[in-house]
Protein backbone atom coordinates (compact mmCIF):
# COMPACT_ATOMS: atom_id res chain seq x y z
CA UNK A 1 0.00 0.00 0.00
CA UNK A 2 1.24 3.45 -0.84
CA UNK A 3 1.54 5.55 2.28
CA UNK A 4 -0.73 8.55 2.53
CA UNK A 5 -3.47 6.98 0.46
CA UNK A 6 -6.62 5.70 1.98
CA UNK A 7 -6.88 2.00 1.33
CA UNK A 8 -9.93 1.00 -0.63
CA UNK A 9 -12.21 -1.42 1.18
CA UNK A 10 -12.58 -4.79 -0.57
CA UNK A 11 -16.30 -5.04 -1.32
CA UNK A 12 -18.28 -8.30 -1.37
CA UNK A 13 -20.45 -8.80 -4.41
CA UNK A 14 -21.81 -11.80 -6.32
CA UNK A 15 -20.79 -12.18 -9.96
CA UNK A 16 -24.39 -11.82 -11.16
CA UNK A 17 -24.67 -8.31 -9.76
CA UNK A 18 -21.15 -7.34 -10.81
CA UNK A 19 -21.55 -8.60 -14.37
CA UNK A 20 -24.58 -6.36 -14.93
CA UNK A 21 -22.46 -3.25 -14.27
CA UNK A 22 -22.31 -0.68 -17.03
CA UNK A 23 -21.24 2.57 -15.40
CA UNK A 24 -18.23 4.02 -13.66
CA UNK A 25 -18.36 6.73 -11.03
CA UNK A 26 -15.71 8.92 -9.40
CA UNK A 27 -12.29 9.62 -10.83
CA UNK A 28 -13.04 13.33 -11.07
CA UNK A 29 -10.52 14.90 -8.75
CA UNK A 30 -6.89 14.04 -9.36
CA UNK A 31 -6.74 11.71 -6.41
CA UNK A 32 -10.21 10.27 -6.57
CA UNK A 33 -10.39 6.60 -7.40
CA UNK A 34 -12.60 5.19 -10.14
CA UNK A 35 -15.42 2.94 -8.99
CA UNK A 36 -17.57 0.47 -10.83
CA UNK A 37 -21.20 1.18 -10.05
CA UNK A 38 -23.24 -2.04 -9.86
CA UNK A 39 -26.98 -2.18 -10.59
CA UNK A 40 -27.65 -2.42 -6.86
CA UNK A 41 -25.71 0.74 -6.15
CA UNK A 42 -22.43 -0.72 -4.89
CA UNK A 43 -19.46 1.51 -5.65
CA UNK A 44 -16.52 -0.84 -5.85
CA UNK A 45 -12.87 -0.34 -6.62
CA UNK A 46 -11.49 -3.42 -4.88
CA UNK A 47 -13.23 -6.78 -4.44
CA UNK A 48 -12.68 -9.77 -2.20
CA UNK A 49 -13.90 -12.99 -3.79
CA UNK A 50 -13.83 -16.61 -2.67
CA UNK A 51 -14.92 -18.94 -5.44
CA UNK A 52 -13.96 -21.80 -7.71
CA UNK A 53 -11.20 -21.18 -10.23
CA UNK A 54 -12.70 -22.87 -13.28
CA UNK A 55 -10.38 -21.83 -16.07
CA UNK A 56 -6.94 -20.39 -16.48
CA UNK A 57 -5.63 -19.92 -19.94
CA UNK A 58 -2.77 -17.93 -21.39
CA UNK A 59 -4.32 -15.41 -23.78
CA UNK A 60 -1.48 -15.87 -26.29
CA UNK A 61 1.42 -18.29 -25.90
CA UNK A 62 4.27 -16.75 -23.86
CA UNK A 63 2.34 -13.51 -23.35
CA UNK A 64 2.25 -13.94 -19.57
CA UNK A 65 -1.31 -12.64 -19.75
CA UNK A 66 -3.76 -15.11 -18.30
CA UNK A 67 -7.50 -15.18 -18.59
CA UNK A 68 -9.27 -16.72 -15.60
CA UNK A 69 -12.85 -17.53 -14.70
CA UNK A 70 -13.93 -17.80 -11.07
CA UNK A 71 -17.38 -19.11 -10.21
CA UNK A 72 -19.65 -18.27 -7.30
CA UNK A 73 -23.17 -19.62 -6.76
CA UNK A 74 -24.69 -16.99 -9.09
CA UNK A 75 -22.35 -17.10 -12.10
CA UNK A 76 -18.70 -16.34 -12.73
CA UNK A 77 -16.18 -13.51 -12.74
CA UNK A 78 -13.98 -12.95 -15.76
CA UNK A 79 -10.46 -11.91 -14.85
CA UNK A 80 -7.09 -11.12 -16.36
CA UNK A 81 -3.72 -11.54 -14.68
CA UNK A 82 -0.60 -10.11 -16.24
CA UNK A 83 2.95 -9.24 -15.24
CA UNK A 84 1.62 -6.03 -13.75
CA UNK A 85 0.18 -8.16 -10.94
CA UNK A 86 3.37 -10.08 -10.11
CA UNK A 87 2.10 -11.62 -6.88
CA UNK A 88 -1.09 -12.89 -8.45
CA UNK A 89 0.81 -14.17 -11.48
CA UNK A 90 3.27 -16.09 -9.31
CA UNK A 91 0.48 -17.65 -7.26
CA UNK A 92 -1.51 -18.59 -10.36
CA UNK A 93 1.29 -20.87 -11.57
CA UNK A 94 0.66 -23.29 -8.71
CA UNK A 95 -3.12 -23.32 -9.05
CA UNK A 96 -4.92 -25.91 -11.12
CA UNK A 97 -8.64 -25.65 -11.91
CA UNK A 98 -10.97 -26.57 -10.44
CA UNK A 99 -9.75 -25.21 -7.15
CA UNK A 100 -11.22 -22.95 -4.48
CA UNK A 101 -9.41 -19.65 -4.40
CA UNK A 102 -9.50 -16.41 -2.42
CA UNK A 103 -8.83 -13.31 -4.50
CA UNK A 104 -8.42 -9.60 -3.95
CA UNK A 105 -8.86 -7.77 -7.21
CA UNK A 106 -9.45 -4.39 -8.78
CA UNK A 107 -12.87 -4.01 -10.39
CA UNK A 108 -12.73 -2.80 -13.99
CA UNK A 109 -15.05 -2.08 -16.90
CA UNK A 110 -13.63 -2.83 -20.31
CA UNK A 111 -15.23 -0.79 -23.08
CA UNK A 112 -15.38 -2.47 -26.47
CA UNK A 113 -17.35 -0.37 -28.90
CA UNK A 114 -20.80 -0.08 -27.42
CA UNK A 115 -20.27 -3.10 -25.20
CA UNK A 116 -19.09 -2.84 -21.60
CA UNK A 117 -17.44 -5.89 -20.10
CA UNK A 118 -17.02 -6.02 -16.31
CA UNK A 119 -13.87 -7.85 -15.27
CA UNK A 120 -11.45 -8.23 -12.40
CA UNK A 121 -7.69 -7.67 -12.23
CA UNK A 122 -6.50 -9.85 -9.33
CA UNK A 123 -3.84 -8.40 -7.03
CA UNK A 124 -3.49 -11.56 -4.96
CA UNK A 125 -4.71 -15.11 -5.35
CA UNK A 126 -4.37 -17.96 -2.89
CA UNK A 127 -5.87 -21.39 -2.64
CA UNK A 128 -8.69 -21.45 -0.13
CA UNK A 129 -11.13 -23.92 1.43
CA UNK A 130 -14.81 -24.80 1.54
CA UNK A 131 -15.40 -23.24 4.94
CA UNK A 132 -14.03 -19.88 3.82
CA UNK A 133 -16.07 -20.09 0.62
CA UNK A 134 -19.25 -20.84 2.58
CA UNK A 135 -18.79 -17.89 4.89
CA UNK A 136 -18.02 -15.64 1.93
CA UNK A 137 -21.39 -16.61 0.44
CA UNK A 138 -23.17 -15.74 3.70
CA UNK A 139 -21.34 -12.43 4.01
CA UNK A 140 -21.94 -11.50 0.38
CA UNK A 141 -25.60 -12.48 0.60
CA UNK A 142 -26.03 -10.20 3.63
CA UNK A 143 -24.34 -7.28 1.87
CA UNK A 144 -26.41 -7.79 -1.29
CA UNK A 145 -29.73 -7.97 0.57
CA UNK A 146 -28.79 -4.79 2.40
CA UNK A 147 -28.28 -3.03 -0.93
CA UNK A 148 -31.62 -4.29 -2.21
CA UNK A 149 -33.36 -2.95 0.91
CA UNK A 150 -31.67 0.44 0.46
CA UNK A 151 -33.05 0.68 -3.08
CA UNK A 152 -36.50 -0.40 -1.91
CA UNK A 153 -36.37 2.38 0.66
CA UNK A 154 -35.64 4.88 -2.11
CA UNK A 155 -32.12 5.67 -0.85
CA UNK A 156 -30.45 5.16 -4.23
CA UNK A 157 -32.35 7.36 -6.69
CA UNK A 158 -29.39 7.76 -9.05
CA UNK A 159 -28.98 4.00 -9.35
CA UNK A 160 -32.65 3.44 -10.13
CA UNK A 161 -32.42 6.09 -12.83
CA UNK A 162 -29.35 4.54 -14.40
CA UNK A 163 -30.19 0.85 -14.14
CA UNK A 164 -33.80 0.43 -13.08
CA UNK A 165 -32.73 -2.95 -11.60
CA UNK A 166 -35.05 -5.92 -11.38
CA UNK A 167 -34.76 -6.32 -7.61
CA UNK A 168 -36.70 -9.59 -7.52
CA UNK A 169 -34.25 -11.19 -9.95
CA UNK A 170 -31.24 -10.27 -7.80
CA UNK A 171 -33.01 -11.17 -4.61
CA UNK A 172 -33.96 -14.64 -5.83
CA UNK A 173 -30.37 -15.25 -7.01
CA UNK A 174 -29.21 -14.55 -3.45
CA UNK A 175 -31.93 -16.68 -1.89
CA UNK A 176 -31.11 -19.57 -4.24
CA UNK A 177 -27.44 -19.36 -3.29
CA UNK A 178 -28.39 -19.51 0.39
CA UNK A 179 -30.86 -22.38 -0.07
CA UNK A 180 -28.22 -24.40 -1.91
CA UNK A 181 -25.72 -23.71 0.85
CA UNK A 182 -28.29 -24.73 3.45
CA UNK A 183 -28.91 -28.00 1.66
CA UNK A 184 -25.19 -28.75 1.51
CA UNK A 185 -24.81 -27.91 5.16
CA UNK A 186 -27.69 -30.22 6.06
CA UNK A 187 -26.03 -33.06 4.19
CA UNK A 188 -22.72 -32.29 5.86
CA UNK A 189 -24.45 -32.21 9.22
CA UNK A 190 -26.02 -35.61 8.56
CA UNK A 191 -22.61 -36.91 7.58
CA UNK A 192 -21.13 -35.60 10.79
CA UNK A 193 -23.95 -37.17 12.83
CA UNK A 194 -23.35 -40.48 11.15
CA UNK A 195 -19.64 -40.22 11.89
CA UNK A 196 -20.35 -39.40 15.50
CA UNK A 197 -22.72 -42.36 15.88
CA UNK A 198 -20.27 -44.60 14.14
CA UNK A 199 -17.51 -43.48 16.46
CA UNK A 200 -19.70 -43.97 19.51
CA UNK A 201 -20.54 -47.45 18.38
CA UNK A 202 -16.86 -48.23 17.93
CA UNK A 203 -16.07 -46.76 21.32
CA UNK A 204 -18.69 -48.95 22.96
CA UNK A 205 -17.12 -51.97 21.31
CA UNK A 206 -13.70 -50.90 22.44
CA UNK A 207 -14.94 -50.49 25.99
CA UNK A 208 -16.36 -54.00 25.95
CA UNK A 209 -13.14 -55.39 24.60
CA UNK A 210 -11.17 -53.69 27.31
CA UNK A 211 -13.33 -55.02 30.12
CA UNK A 212 -13.16 -58.52 28.79
CA UNK A 213 -9.41 -58.24 28.51
CA UNK A 214 -9.21 -57.15 32.10
CA UNK A 215 -11.21 -60.11 33.25
CA UNK A 216 -8.94 -62.46 31.40
CA UNK A 217 -5.83 -60.91 32.81
CA UNK A 218 -4.91 -62.54 36.03
CA UNK A 219 -2.20 -60.82 37.99
CA UNK A 220 -0.75 -64.14 38.93
CA UNK A 221 0.07 -64.67 35.25
CA UNK A 222 2.76 -62.03 35.51
CA UNK A 223 6.15 -62.87 36.77
CA UNK A 224 6.77 -59.84 38.93
CA UNK A 225 10.13 -61.03 40.00
CA UNK A 226 11.71 -60.93 43.39
CA UNK B 1 -18.30 17.03 -14.00
CA UNK B 2 -21.52 15.68 -12.62
CA UNK B 3 -24.24 18.19 -11.93
CA UNK B 4 -24.62 17.13 -8.29
CA UNK B 5 -20.90 17.53 -7.63
CA UNK B 6 -21.06 21.00 -9.14
CA UNK B 7 -24.00 21.91 -6.91
CA UNK B 8 -22.21 20.56 -3.83
CA UNK B 9 -19.36 22.97 -4.41
CA UNK B 10 -21.74 25.85 -5.02
CA UNK B 11 -23.57 25.03 -1.81
CA UNK B 12 -20.39 24.72 0.18
CA UNK B 13 -19.32 28.22 -0.84
CA UNK B 14 -22.82 29.66 -0.58
CA UNK B 15 -23.21 28.44 3.03
CA UNK B 16 -20.11 30.36 3.99
CA UNK B 17 -21.06 33.60 2.26
CA UNK B 18 -24.84 33.81 2.43
CA UNK B 19 -24.76 35.99 5.55
CA UNK B 20 -22.91 38.62 3.51
CA UNK B 21 -25.60 38.69 0.82
CA UNK B 22 -23.78 36.66 -1.80
CA UNK B 23 -26.15 34.95 -4.24
CA UNK B 24 -26.01 31.40 -5.50
CA UNK B 25 -26.08 32.71 -9.08
CA UNK B 26 -22.93 34.69 -8.56
CA UNK B 27 -21.07 31.63 -7.33
CA UNK B 28 -22.45 29.42 -10.08
CA UNK B 29 -21.35 31.67 -12.89
CA UNK B 30 -17.83 32.07 -11.52
CA UNK B 31 -17.50 28.37 -10.91
CA UNK B 32 -18.73 27.55 -14.41
CA UNK B 33 -16.23 29.93 -15.91
CA UNK B 34 -13.28 28.47 -14.01
CA UNK B 35 -14.20 24.81 -14.24
CA UNK B 36 -15.70 24.48 -17.69
CA UNK B 37 -14.05 27.19 -19.73
CA UNK B 38 -10.64 27.41 -18.12
CA UNK B 39 -10.62 23.79 -16.88
CA UNK B 40 -9.04 24.81 -13.59
CA UNK B 41 -8.79 22.01 -10.97
CA UNK B 42 -11.68 21.91 -8.51
CA UNK B 43 -9.71 22.93 -5.42
CA UNK B 44 -8.08 25.86 -7.22
CA UNK B 45 -11.42 27.07 -8.53
CA UNK B 46 -12.92 26.90 -5.04
CA UNK B 47 -10.04 28.82 -3.52
CA UNK B 48 -10.12 31.48 -6.19
CA UNK B 49 -13.83 32.08 -5.73
CA UNK B 50 -13.58 32.24 -1.95
CA UNK B 51 -10.69 34.69 -2.14
CA UNK B 52 -12.46 36.77 -4.77
CA UNK B 53 -15.68 36.98 -2.77
CA UNK B 54 -13.79 37.93 0.36
CA UNK B 55 -12.13 40.79 -1.47
CA UNK B 56 -15.35 42.00 -3.12
CA UNK B 57 -17.34 41.98 0.09
CA UNK B 58 -14.45 43.24 2.19
CA UNK B 59 -14.38 40.36 4.61
CA UNK B 60 -11.19 39.94 6.65
CA UNK B 61 -9.81 36.40 6.51
CA UNK B 62 -10.49 35.83 10.19
CA UNK B 63 -14.09 36.99 10.05
CA UNK B 64 -15.31 34.52 7.52
CA UNK B 65 -17.82 32.16 9.10
CA UNK B 66 -17.22 28.48 8.57
CA UNK B 67 -19.89 25.76 8.71
CA UNK B 68 -20.06 23.56 11.80
CA UNK B 69 -19.42 19.98 10.74
CA UNK B 70 -19.09 16.57 12.34
CA UNK B 71 -15.66 15.02 12.53
CA UNK B 72 -16.61 12.11 10.26
CA UNK B 73 -17.43 14.62 7.49
CA UNK B 74 -14.22 16.61 7.39
CA UNK B 75 -12.23 16.57 4.17
CA UNK B 76 -8.70 17.80 3.47
CA UNK B 77 -8.34 21.51 2.59
CA UNK B 78 -11.70 22.45 4.11
CA UNK B 79 -12.10 25.37 6.47
CA UNK B 80 -14.58 24.26 9.10
CA UNK B 81 -15.84 24.72 12.62
CA UNK B 82 -16.53 21.79 14.91
CA UNK B 83 -17.43 20.85 18.43
CA UNK B 84 -15.41 18.13 20.09
CA UNK B 85 -13.96 16.72 23.25
CA UNK B 86 -10.22 16.50 23.84
CA UNK B 87 -9.60 12.80 24.29
CA UNK B 88 -5.85 12.85 24.63
CA UNK B 89 -2.96 15.28 24.54
CA UNK B 90 0.41 14.15 23.25
CA UNK B 91 3.90 15.45 23.66
CA UNK B 92 4.47 17.94 20.79
CA UNK B 93 7.27 16.77 18.53
CA UNK B 94 8.45 20.26 17.65
CA UNK B 95 8.59 23.69 19.32
CA UNK B 96 6.41 25.08 16.52
CA UNK B 97 3.55 23.00 17.95
CA UNK B 98 1.94 24.23 21.16
CA UNK B 99 -0.36 21.29 21.62
CA UNK B 100 -1.32 18.18 19.75
CA UNK B 101 -3.64 15.29 20.42
CA UNK B 102 -6.88 13.61 19.62
CA UNK B 103 -10.29 15.28 19.44
CA UNK B 104 -13.56 13.39 19.06
CA UNK B 105 -17.28 13.79 18.66
CA UNK B 106 -20.14 11.33 18.33
CA UNK B 107 -19.12 10.54 14.74
CA UNK B 108 -15.42 9.89 15.08
CA UNK B 109 -12.01 11.17 16.07
CA UNK B 110 -9.28 13.21 14.44
CA UNK B 111 -5.83 14.46 15.28
CA UNK B 112 -5.38 18.13 15.90
CA UNK B 113 -2.43 20.48 16.04
CA UNK B 114 -2.36 23.88 17.73
CA UNK B 115 0.51 25.93 16.30
CA UNK B 116 2.61 27.86 18.82
CA UNK B 117 2.23 30.99 16.72
CA UNK B 118 -1.56 30.86 17.10
CA UNK B 119 -1.29 31.97 20.76
CA UNK B 120 -4.26 30.00 22.02
CA UNK B 121 -5.27 29.24 25.59
CA UNK B 122 -4.15 25.76 26.57
CA UNK B 123 -6.64 22.95 25.99
CA UNK B 124 -7.33 20.41 28.70
CA UNK B 125 -7.97 16.72 28.37
CA UNK B 126 -11.59 15.70 28.90
CA UNK B 127 -13.01 19.17 28.23
CA UNK B 128 -15.15 20.08 25.24
CA UNK B 129 -14.48 22.98 22.89
CA UNK B 130 -15.89 24.78 19.90
CA UNK B 131 -13.15 25.04 17.26
CA UNK B 132 -13.95 27.81 14.78
CA UNK B 133 -12.23 28.47 11.47
CA UNK B 134 -9.81 25.56 11.59
CA UNK B 135 -8.35 23.97 8.50
CA UNK B 136 -8.20 20.27 7.73
CA UNK B 137 -5.24 18.60 6.16
CA UNK B 138 -4.13 15.06 5.60
CA UNK B 139 -0.84 13.42 6.34
CA UNK B 140 -0.11 9.74 5.71
CA UNK B 141 -3.78 9.06 5.23
CA UNK B 142 -4.72 10.52 8.59
CA UNK B 143 -6.81 13.66 8.69
CA UNK B 144 -5.69 16.32 11.05
CA UNK B 145 -7.15 19.62 12.17
CA UNK B 146 -4.88 22.66 12.26
CA UNK B 147 -5.53 25.51 14.68
CA UNK B 148 -3.97 28.72 13.37
CA UNK B 149 -3.98 32.35 14.48
CA UNK B 150 -7.27 33.04 12.65
CA UNK B 151 -9.00 30.20 14.49
CA UNK B 152 -11.11 30.70 17.59
CA UNK B 153 -11.40 28.21 20.40
CA UNK B 154 -14.09 28.43 23.06
CA UNK B 155 -14.67 26.06 25.90
CA UNK B 156 -18.24 24.74 25.93
CA UNK B 157 -20.15 23.06 28.72
CA UNK B 158 -21.99 20.71 26.38
CA UNK B 159 -21.31 17.05 27.15
CA UNK B 160 -20.02 15.34 24.03
CA UNK B 161 -20.32 11.59 23.70
CA UNK B 162 -17.25 10.44 21.82
CA UNK B 163 -17.43 7.53 19.43
CA UNK B 164 -15.00 4.95 20.68
CA UNK B 165 -12.19 4.72 18.18
CA UNK B 166 -9.56 3.19 20.36
CA UNK B 167 -9.31 0.60 23.02
CA UNK B 168 -9.86 -3.12 23.09
CA UNK B 169 -12.01 -4.35 20.26
CA UNK B 170 -12.92 -7.61 18.58
CA UNK B 171 -13.36 -7.75 14.82
CA UNK B 172 -14.02 -10.37 12.20
CA UNK B 173 -12.68 -9.76 8.74
CA UNK B 174 -10.79 -11.25 5.84
CA UNK B 175 -7.02 -10.92 5.67
CA UNK B 176 -6.93 -9.23 2.25
CA UNK B 177 -3.27 -8.21 2.14
CA UNK B 178 0.02 -9.22 3.70
CA UNK B 179 2.78 -6.61 3.51
CA UNK B 180 6.31 -7.36 2.36
CA UNK B 181 7.75 -6.36 5.73
CA UNK B 182 6.33 -9.51 7.28
CA UNK B 183 7.86 -12.87 8.10
CA UNK B 184 11.15 -13.67 9.76
CA UNK B 185 12.88 -10.31 10.00
CA UNK B 186 16.04 -8.80 11.40
CA UNK B 187 15.57 -5.53 13.24
CA UNK B 188 18.11 -2.98 14.44
CA UNK B 189 18.92 -3.35 18.14
CA UNK B 190 19.08 0.43 18.48
CA UNK B 191 15.93 1.60 16.69
CA UNK B 192 13.84 -1.46 15.88
CA UNK B 193 13.74 -0.76 12.14
CA UNK B 194 13.84 -3.70 9.76
CA UNK B 195 17.41 -4.30 8.67
CA UNK B 196 18.47 -5.65 5.29
CA UNK B 197 21.83 -7.43 4.97
CA UNK B 198 22.81 -6.26 8.45
CA UNK B 199 22.70 -2.56 7.52
CA UNK B 200 20.28 -0.21 9.29
CA UNK B 201 19.31 2.89 7.29
CA UNK B 202 19.80 4.98 10.42
CA UNK B 203 22.66 3.27 12.26
CA UNK B 204 24.70 1.48 9.59
CA UNK B 205 26.14 -1.91 10.42
CA UNK B 206 24.42 -3.00 13.62
CA UNK B 207 23.62 -5.93 15.83
CA UNK B 208 20.19 -7.27 15.10
CA UNK B 209 17.25 -8.96 16.77
CA UNK B 210 15.33 -11.63 14.98
CA UNK B 211 11.54 -11.27 15.02
CA UNK B 212 8.61 -13.09 13.50
CA UNK B 213 5.87 -10.67 12.61
CA UNK B 214 3.01 -10.14 10.19
CA UNK B 215 1.70 -6.81 8.94
CA UNK B 216 -1.44 -7.03 6.90
CA UNK B 217 -4.87 -5.63 6.22
CA UNK B 218 -8.03 -7.00 7.79
CA UNK B 219 -11.14 -6.04 5.85
CA UNK B 220 -14.76 -6.64 6.87
CA UNK B 221 -16.25 -5.22 3.66
CA UNK B 222 -17.06 -1.91 5.33
CA UNK B 223 -13.72 -0.76 6.66
CA UNK B 224 -10.10 -1.84 6.87
CA UNK B 225 -7.69 -2.27 9.75
CA UNK B 226 -3.91 -2.26 9.56
CA UNK B 227 -3.27 -5.47 11.41
CA UNK B 228 -0.13 -6.53 13.25
CA UNK B 229 0.30 -10.10 14.43
CA UNK B 230 3.15 -10.95 16.79
CA UNK B 231 4.96 -14.27 17.07
CA UNK B 232 2.45 -15.68 19.55
CA UNK B 233 -0.49 -14.92 17.27
CA UNK B 234 1.25 -16.28 14.18
CA UNK B 235 2.17 -19.43 16.02
CA UNK B 236 -1.36 -19.98 17.32
CA UNK B 237 -2.73 -19.78 13.76
CA UNK B 238 -0.06 -21.66 11.83
CA UNK B 239 2.05 -23.56 14.31
CA UNK B 240 5.02 -21.61 13.02
CA UNK B 241 6.83 -19.93 15.89
CA UNK B 242 10.22 -18.30 15.68
CA UNK B 243 12.00 -21.67 16.09
CA UNK B 244 10.06 -23.26 13.25
CA UNK B 245 10.54 -20.15 11.12
CA UNK B 246 14.31 -20.28 11.64
CA UNK B 247 14.35 -23.93 10.75
CA UNK B 248 12.39 -23.25 7.57
CA UNK B 249 14.75 -20.46 6.61
CA UNK B 250 17.78 -22.64 7.26
CA UNK B 251 16.44 -25.56 5.27
CA UNK B 252 15.76 -23.32 2.27
CA UNK B 253 18.75 -21.04 2.84
CA UNK B 254 16.29 -18.18 2.44
CA UNK B 255 14.34 -16.09 4.92
CA UNK B 256 11.69 -15.09 2.43
CA UNK B 257 10.34 -18.66 2.49
CA UNK B 258 8.74 -17.78 5.84
CA UNK B 259 6.74 -14.93 4.32
CA UNK B 260 5.69 -17.16 1.43
CA UNK B 261 4.54 -19.83 3.84
CA UNK B 262 2.54 -17.32 5.89
CA UNK B 263 0.90 -15.95 2.76
CA UNK B 264 -0.06 -19.44 1.65
CA UNK B 265 -1.66 -20.27 4.98
CA UNK B 266 -3.26 -16.96 5.89
CA UNK B 267 -4.06 -14.85 2.83
CA UNK B 268 -7.81 -14.68 2.23
CA UNK B 269 -8.78 -16.33 5.52
CA UNK B 270 -11.41 -14.95 7.84
CA UNK B 271 -9.90 -14.08 11.19
CA UNK B 272 -11.43 -13.12 14.51
CA UNK B 273 -9.03 -10.69 16.11
CA UNK B 274 -8.98 -9.17 19.58
CA UNK B 275 -6.59 -6.37 20.15
CA UNK B 276 -5.94 -2.72 20.71
CA UNK B 277 -7.19 -0.30 18.09
CA UNK B 278 -5.46 3.04 17.53
CA UNK B 279 -6.86 4.88 14.54
CA UNK B 280 -6.64 2.24 11.87
CA UNK B 281 -3.94 0.15 13.49
CA UNK B 282 -5.04 -3.03 15.18
CA UNK B 283 -2.44 -4.69 17.33
CA UNK B 284 -3.66 -8.23 17.90
CA UNK B 285 -3.43 -9.74 21.36
CA UNK B 286 -5.21 -12.90 20.29
CA UNK B 287 -6.44 -14.28 17.01
CA UNK B 288 -8.22 -17.35 15.66
CA UNK B 289 -9.61 -18.55 12.36
CA UNK B 290 -13.25 -17.46 12.23
CA UNK B 291 -15.36 -20.57 11.80
CA UNK B 292 -19.00 -19.83 12.45
CA UNK B 293 -21.70 -22.47 12.12
CA UNK B 294 -22.64 -21.83 8.52
CA UNK B 295 -26.05 -23.49 8.79
CA UNK B 296 -27.10 -21.18 11.61
CA UNK B 297 -25.80 -18.13 9.77
CA UNK B 298 -27.68 -19.09 6.61
CA UNK B 299 -30.91 -19.71 8.51
CA UNK B 300 -30.57 -16.34 10.22
CA UNK B 301 -30.24 -14.46 6.92
CA UNK B 302 -33.11 -16.43 5.35
CA UNK B 303 -35.21 -15.76 8.45
CA UNK B 304 -34.71 -12.02 8.05
CA UNK B 305 -36.05 -12.37 4.51
CA UNK B 306 -39.11 -14.20 5.81
CA UNK B 307 -38.10 -17.60 4.45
Amino acid sequence: MIKGMKREVAKRVFSKEFNYSKFKVGGEGEKEAVYVLTPLGLRCNRLFIVGVLLEKEEVKPDSDMWRIRVADPTGSFLGFVSKFQPEALEALVDLNPPEIVAITAKAKLLERGDRVIPLIRPENINSSDFQTRDYWIVETAKATLKRIRAIENGEEKAVIEKYDPDLEEFRSAVINALMKLKEEQNILEKGREFEREDKERKEVKKDLGFEIDEEIVDLSDFDIGD
Amino acid sequence: MAEDRFQTIVNEIYERFKVYGVTRKEIESRLKLLLFEFKVPEEEAKRTIVNGLRKNYNIAKGDLKTPIVKISQIEPNQWVSLKGKIIQLWEPSSPTIAQTGLIGDETGTARFVVWSKSNKKRLEEGKSYLFEKVVVDEFMGIKSIKVTSVSDIKEISEEIEVKEERGEIEVVGALVAIQQNSGLLQTCKLCGRVVKAGICVEHGKVETNEVLRLRGVLDDGERTYDLTLNEKCISSLTGIGIKEARKLAEEHLDRSIVLMELKKRLFGKYLKVSGELRFRSLNASSVEFYRPEILKEVEKVLGEEGI
